[in-house]
């Protein structure tokens, strides 16, 4: 047996104005759950405690709550010393009990036409992935599109592309997924993180029906034009001055002497709009003595076209990077762009590795940078931090240069074509934002992706930098105080 | 005083598992239906937890017969023979249904449904979605619910029947929000499940907690075989908070084997033509004398290996264990499992006709609450099958039934009002007495009993149900109603097991010597009611 000490939120609707918390010593067996320190605490302690569970195997779904702050299902998740455990992010019903019918409800269900196919071994094999929702709602209560704007949600996303799959189904699904805000998903991965069963919502769920949608001509507008941009021109934005392929050769060497040398895939944005960003990201790599190649052929990575739906012409643009990479025998391929570093990573199959600036530079170590009296805040690119597992490595590289004060991380709603395709979704989501950036009291905020510097910028009135353009004034502090002592 | 809401309808079913929401949609064509379920639709009971599979005959090698025979074997002859006649004939029929509704079960290359062996079963007949086949069923059922207009209550807590002279009337349950609802029926179903959770060791969810048993009884009906409860082989032993949680048959059934912690495949000392895949009764005792004998692991288990299976077959036919485990801290992909018995499944229930009707009027019982389907021990795979066969026939039995007057007898609800405000005066906290019973239940009505055993066992229930229950807030009065029901369950599964003084399926008198094997036995099934209890006699043809 072992002790441990736990917090849990407490909410009874007939007495308290408020949910509190309150802290309770229990005592538990090795290996424990979190479940099994709710039954001690309602079995030893306070009879009153109310939480919801079943199947105590993590196959019905009943008891997904948050522990420090993550949810998870209480029967599954070990328990730990000192941890915090509240509800869901959804209506409290009592306690850690949660109103999940509302969304339960609204799922749509299977209506069978009069002669029903059965699916075949290949549709049932689709199906399956989807099919394994314990419908926890963990999902519902983390999706940030559902504050801000009319979504039915992940899971009801999933149910619709299940449907739309079975031949045994007789309604059109993803006109109805559309009408559902099919189109408001920005594709910032929380929902798949917290899924217990890992169903990858946005890319096998959303992104599936989004192409669905696009053979029935129900792509958004503005989407249809980043496609046909993208297909005349390589780029998934137009360019608004000279770009940073035009402003570099296609080798940079370094400083010094060359630790490593890398390809550069720079993405649409920091070539066309933030070309600035990338120099500084040059200049930055080359007081770190790594090479950089830049084959000037490649073009955008696809991303727009993947998230939106629109796949007819990604094989083309897979095989022209890959290309032009693999032409020069290149191993290591740099990207900056936080959604193309996850598409590459994710989305493509590459023969060289890829990756994310902040690996390369904590990889190879970085010169110290001297700092900088400005107190930041870092804002967490969803396509970083979920989409590719990266979060501690810019943080210790911002701490080289100013101090770090956190925020929650919240997507900013620039992702998933939501910024040409929703604006006001996004805005509200930027305006959330804002208000977090505020709270901090921060006087810059850094980040990671050029589609997060954009978004935010336009929605805050702090500086918002780049991570490798933080370091580079970090160097620039440095020299002009080694001048300032020359002289 | 808390206000009685009233309603009326033509068919209550009580109860969201498999049995229960079938029974519902069945019954929705005939009249209003209501639906209580103690927890919410598709996440309680103990469907959605099944794993292996569900038995039909669907090949032209297989036949009703044999699925017959295997049936009547594996439950010791102690089924009723013209239960499971309709059980083997009709659950190609319902799974049928299912697949119409948009079942997702795993399919051969030539596109039929996929079927895999289970234990005492002479033809791979358990049709199964990975190992997560009553979550597909209970996913299929609460989809094809929503389609139809059953009323579904969520989070009441059915406390009672409600009676007009002899005649069941519907039902008063506990809303979540601690009030009263009477709702009258011309008809009622009960379809809550099973008991297990009367065991300090089960796999049931927490909704099984014996309550169709007892409210049934409580109204007078008879029940049968209550002494029959299944220890399925296989429970996991870690973490203990945990320990109980099921390790699906289909771990066997896909190749795996049983060992000690001498590394020696035991099976082939207890039954070695069957091996693992005996039946459960047979296996289950294996494991408890291994254990019982100081064979066992370090959690006090024995080992479940796959680890000779191809990966991708653990991966593909095992994925929910596989993750399970892996949470564990086990991955099965290569290392063994420990397993232990755990209480699972109640053979024993409601007495039934064909229709699902029980012995009183107006109540009609279904799945895992009505005996007689799977004898002394029941066939994994079986359980499934039987939610739809019965649930439907239930269902439209009851839908059928006519119209009946009756108005709720108002005293009835007063006693009820007073049963619940007695609780505020309680003396002990039911968690308490819970773990009394469950412990007791473990030590003296297990895998094997005797007489003495059994009567101590019947003494600390009897002690425990004259304790002053106690409430702590308007949230523990379910609680407390749940209790007594589980005081009750037990109650019937010792007297059952007293009133049976032979050795046969499940049920293991180690102090009865007798000269008969189950198919000469001259025993029939036990019976309890609040008027009588017995059992029947007469040397089988």
């Amino acid at each position: 047996m072992k002790k441990m000490n736990v917090r849990i939120q407490r909410f009874d609707p007939h007495q308290d104005e408020k949910p509190h918390y309150q802290t309770y010593l229990v005592e538990v067996n090795e290996g424990a759950r979190v479940l099994h320190v709710l039954h001690a605490i309602h079995d030893e302690i306070d009879p009153t405690l109310s939480y919801r569970w079943c199947c105590g195997s993590g196959q019905c779904g009943s008891c997904a709550v948050r522990v420090n702050g993550e949810p998870v299902l209480a029967c599954m998740e070990e328990a730990r010393d000192g941890m915090t455990i509240e509800p869901l992010k959804l209506p409290v019903k009592k306690d850690l009990i949660v109103d999940l019918e509302p969304a339960l409800e609204a799922l749509s269900h299977l209506e069978p036409g009069d002669k029903p196919a059965m699916p075949s071994k290949e549709e049932v094999e689709l199906i399956k992935p989807l099919r394994s929702c314990i419908e926890c709602l963990a999902c519902v209560s983390v999706c940030p599109a559902m504050d801000v704007t009319s979504f039915a949600g992940p899971t009801a996303m999933r149910q619709n592309l299940r449907l739309a799959l079975d031949p045994r189904d007789s309604k059109d699904r993803v006109t109805d997924a559309v009408s559902k805000g099919l189109f408001t998903c920005t594709s910032c991965q929380a929902c798949w993180k917290v899924c217990p069963k890992d169903i990858q919502l946005p890319g096998k769920a959303i992104e599936k029906l989004r192409s669905l949608a696009n053979r029935k001509g129900l792509t958004l507008p503005r989407h249809q034009e980043v496609e046909k941009l993208v297909r005349e021109t390589g780029r998934s934005v137009t360019r608004t001055e000279p770009t940073f392929m035009e402003q570099v050769g296609e080798v940079i060497e370094p400083y010094g002497p060359v630790k490593a040398t890398v390809g550069f895939f720079v993405g649409c944005m920091y070539n066309q709009r933030l070309p600035q960003t990338a120099l500084d990201a040059m200049e930055v790599l080359r007081r770190n003595g790594i090479r950089v190649i830049i084959p000037k052929e490649q073009v955008c990575c696809g991303s727009p076209l993947i998230r939106t739906g629109q796949w007819d012409y990604l094989d083309t643009l897979k095989r022209r990077n890959i290309d032009a990479f693999v032409f020069r025998n290149i191993d290591t391929v740099l990207t900056m762009c936080a959604g193309c570093g996850s598409t590459l990573k994710n989305d493509y199959r590459t023969p060289f590795r890829v990756l994310d600036i902040n690996e390369l530079l904590t990889k190879y170590g970085i010169e110290p940078p001297a700092r900088l009296p400005l107190k930041a805040t870092y804002h967490d690119p969803c396509h970083l931090m979920r989409g590719q597992g990266i979060r501690d490595l810019p943080r210790e590289l911002i701490t080289q240069v100013v101090d770090l004060v956190e925020m929650p991380a919240i997507c900013c709603g620039s992702g998933g074509g939501v910024r040409s395709g929703v604006p006001e979704e996004a805005a509200a989501l930027a305006e959330k934002r804002r208000e977090e950036i505020e709270k901090t009291g921060a006087d810059i905020v850094v980040s990671s992706c050029p589609f997060c510097e954009f978004h935010i910028m336009e929605h805050t009135d702090r500086p918002v930098k780049n991570i490798t353009t933080l370091l580079l004034e970090g160097y620039r502090e440095k020299d002009k105080k080694k001048a300032e002592k020359a002289v | 005083m808390r206000s009685a809401e009233v309603l009326d309808c033509h068919v209550l079913v009580v109860g969201s598992g498999g049995a229960g929401v079938r029974a519902a949609i069945e019954a929705s064509g005939y009249g209003e239906t209501v639906l209580v379920s103690k927890t919410l639709t598709g996440k309680g009971g103990c469907t959605t937890m099944a794993e292996g599979g569900y038995n039909a005959v669907l090949r032209e090698q297989d036949s009703c017969e044999i699925h017959f025979e295997d049936t009547m074997k594996g439950g010791a002859y102690l089924n009723d023979p013209d239960l499971v006649r309709i059980l083997v004939d009709e659950a190609p029929k319902r799974i049928d249904d299912l697949l119409q509704w948009g079942a997702v079960f795993d399919v051969t290359d030539c596109c039929e449904v996929a079927q895999r062996p289970f234990g005492g079963q002479r033809f791979p007949r358990t049709c199964y979605a990975g190992d997560r086949t009553g979550h597909e069923m209970m996913a299929t059922l609460v989809e094809r619910l929503a389609g139809t207009d059953v009323d579904v209550m969520n989070e009441v807590c059915a406390l009672d029947l409600l009676k007009d002279g002899d005649r069941v009337l519907g039902a008063v349950g506990l809303t979540e929000k601690d009030e009263l609802v009477a709702i009258r029926a011309d008809s009622t179903v009960l379809a809550t499940g099973g008991g297990t959770r009367i065991y300090d060791i089960s796999t049931n969810s927490s909704s099984g907690t014996g309550d169709g048993f007892a409210i049934g009884y409580r109204a007078g009906a008879e029940l049968i075989d209550m002494e029959m409860v299944q220890f399925h082989p296989t429970g996991a032993v870690y973490p203990y908070d945990a320990r109980g949680r099921l390790i699906t048959e289909a771990v066997r059934g896909e190749g795996g084997v049983l060992k000690n912690s001498l590394g020696e495949r035991f099976m082939n000392r207890y039954d070695p033509e069957r091996m693992e895949l005996s039946t459960r009764d047979v296996v289950s005792r294996a494991i408890a004398t291994e254990i019982l004998e100081g064979r066992c692991t370090g959690h006090g288990g024995v080992y479940l290996d796959v680890t000779h299976l191809p990966r991708q077959q653990i991966e593909e036919k095992l994925p929910v264990m596989l993750e399970q485990f892996l949470k564990f801290g086990v991955d099965i992909r290569e290392e063994p499992m420990e397993v232990a018995p755990t209480a699972h499944h109640m053979m024993g229930g409601h007495r039934i006709t064909e229709n699902g009707e029980t012995t009183i009027s107006g109540l009609y019982a279904c799945g895992e609450v009505a005996g007689g389907v799977h004898g002394a021990n029941r066939l994994g795979g079986n359980a499934l099958a039987d939610t739809q066969v019965f649930g439907k026939r239930a269902g439209e039995a009851a839908g059928k039934s006519g119209k009946k007057s009756g108005r709720i007898d108002q005293r009835a609800m007063d006693a009820q009002e007073a049963r619940l405000s007695a609780f505020f005066d309680g003396e002990v906290v039911p968690s308490t007495v819970a773990r009394s019973l469950r412990t007791a239940m473990w030590e003296g009505a297990g895998i094997f009993r005797t007489a003495k055993e059994l009567e101590k066992t019947l003494g600390v229930i009897n002690h425990l149900s004259s304790l002053r229950l106690k409430a702590s807030g308007r949230s523990n009065l379910a609680e407390c109603c749940i209790l007594q029901n589980m005081l009750t369950t037990a109650s019937l599964v010792v007297k059952g097991a007293l009133i049976r003084k032979e050795s046969r399926g499940a049920h293991v008198r180690k102090d009865v010597t007798q000269t008969w094997d189950p198919q000469t036995s001259p025993y029939g099934h036990s019976y309890q009611s609040l008027t009588q209890s017995g059992i029947e006699t007469g040397v089988k043809a």
